[in-house]
């Protein structure tokens, strides 16, 4: 029986996973990656305490500081948890796989993933020219025309990624302006190269064996095809709540519930942190705090129990 | 001997994750950077039908894989490595 299992591998499972090593849990630790979203990070230049660092860089940081414990915690890497079951007595099964991990308290930590356009092709041209990482993959589009969709911080981010390498670059947005840094809006918008399609969602990509085009559709509901070979996606994140979808409540969007409090959920015992919950804020920094709150909770939740 | 290929951008944070793994176990890989190389990625294009990165080719026991992103518990089965 294990006084806590942490389900996840970025900032927020990290932060639980050294307190509770440190307050001498009998705990496990379940991920399929260490190192959260950000991995895919150019430079992070808000993380406290570096001026800035590489995503890879964060991650490696991240995991070299959670194996420090691995005699102390059972570091259950690269794995993952399929199913979380409430028992009887009050206390939960984790399966990874048909193994199955009991244990007093859980704290979830699953982050988020990349929010998908939802449109026909969208699949079929995954990776064949529909894109989910612009700093990976915008080498591939060197004197091609592209499409961003999304007027965020990450869409615009993606157009300056891809200023090096695009001829043309058509930066779909689903509002009159764009949402993202002031800062950034600036590099991009007197640019040549790129062209800003206001009040518009893309309605299908296009093509045979590649992306050829995509249609869009503005709010006045006028269709209108653009020849491009690649679709950058770039209109935020979904919750990874699946997993404990039938035991804690989830708000409209799929988020966890939580007590800003204590990152207590609504099944007494589990507790979530980071881009999973329903936080407001969806930042590295946040993810940690929030996370030592979840395992300062867990502990007291299992002392009392 | 596994022979191990990956196709890499120098801004890719899941190659050098990807990297970093086959170093820290002690294998050997080859490394093509398709954003200097235009060949090679038309290439990679072509032969995976994939336009993204990491993709790795692995050749082991006479048979290839070609594993596209970067999953480390994939790797390791195919690698036979705990």
């Amino acid at each position: 029986m294990y006084d806590i299992i942490i389900i996840g591998g970025g900032p927020a499972a990290v932060a639980v996973g050294v307190y509770a090593a440190r307050k001498k849990m009998k705990t496990a630790f379940v991920a399929d990656q260490i190192g959260g979203q950000s991995i895919v990070s150019d430079g992070i230049e808000n993380w406290i305490g570096e001026i800035n660092i590489a995503g890879p860089i964060l991650a490696k940081k991240l995991k070299d500081h959670i194996e420090n414990y691995k005699d102390e915690i059972e570091m259950r890497f690269p794995a993952r948890a399929d199913k979380i079951e409430k028992n009887e007595d009050g206390t939960f099964s984790v399966f990874i796989g048909e193994e199955k991990l009991k244990t007093k308290t859980i704290v979830v930590c699953t982050g988020g993933r990349h929010r998908k356009l939802g449109v026909l092709g969208e699949e079929k041209f995954n990776g064949r020219g529909v894109v989910y990482c612009a700093t990976c993959d915008a080498p591939f589009f060197k004197e091609k025309d592209v499409v961003v969709v999304g007027g965020g911080n990450s869409g615009l981010e993606a157009v300056v990624d891809l200023l090096k390498y695009a001829d043309k670059i058509y930066l779909i947005a689903r509002n009159g302006k764009l949402r993202g840094d002031s800062v950034t809006q600036e590099e991009i918008i007197d640019n040549e190269k790129v062209e800003i399609i206001y009040h518009s969602e893309v309605q299908e990509v296009l093509g045979d064996k590649m992306v050829e085009g995509v249609k869009i559709k503005n709010l006045d509901g006028d269709e209108k095809l653009i020849d491009v070979q690649g679709v950058f996606v770039e209109i935020g994140s979904v919750p990874n709540s699946e997993i404990v979808g039938e035991l804690v409540d989830l708000d409209e969007w799929g988020n966890i519930k939580i007590d800003f409090k204590n990152q207590a959920t609504s099944c007494e015992g589990v507790f979530a942190a980071g881009d999973v919950t329903d936080t407001i804020f969806r930042q590295n920094n946040i993810a940690v705090g929030d996370g030592i709150k979840a395992l300062l909770s867990a502990y007291d939740f299992m002392k009392k129990n | 001997m596994a022979e191990v290929i990956i196709y890499s951008t120098p801004t890719c944070g899941f190659c050098t994750l990807a990297k970093d793994f086959f170093n820290e176990k002690g294998i050997e890989f080859k490394e093509i950077d398709v954003s200097v190389d235009q060949e090679e990625a038309q290439k990679m294009v072509e032969k995976t039908g994939q336009m993204g990165v990491p993709v790795i080719i692995i050749n082991k026991d006479g048979k290839e894989e070609v594993i596209v992103g970067f999953d480390q518990a994939q790797l390791m089965t195919i690698l036979g490595i705990e």
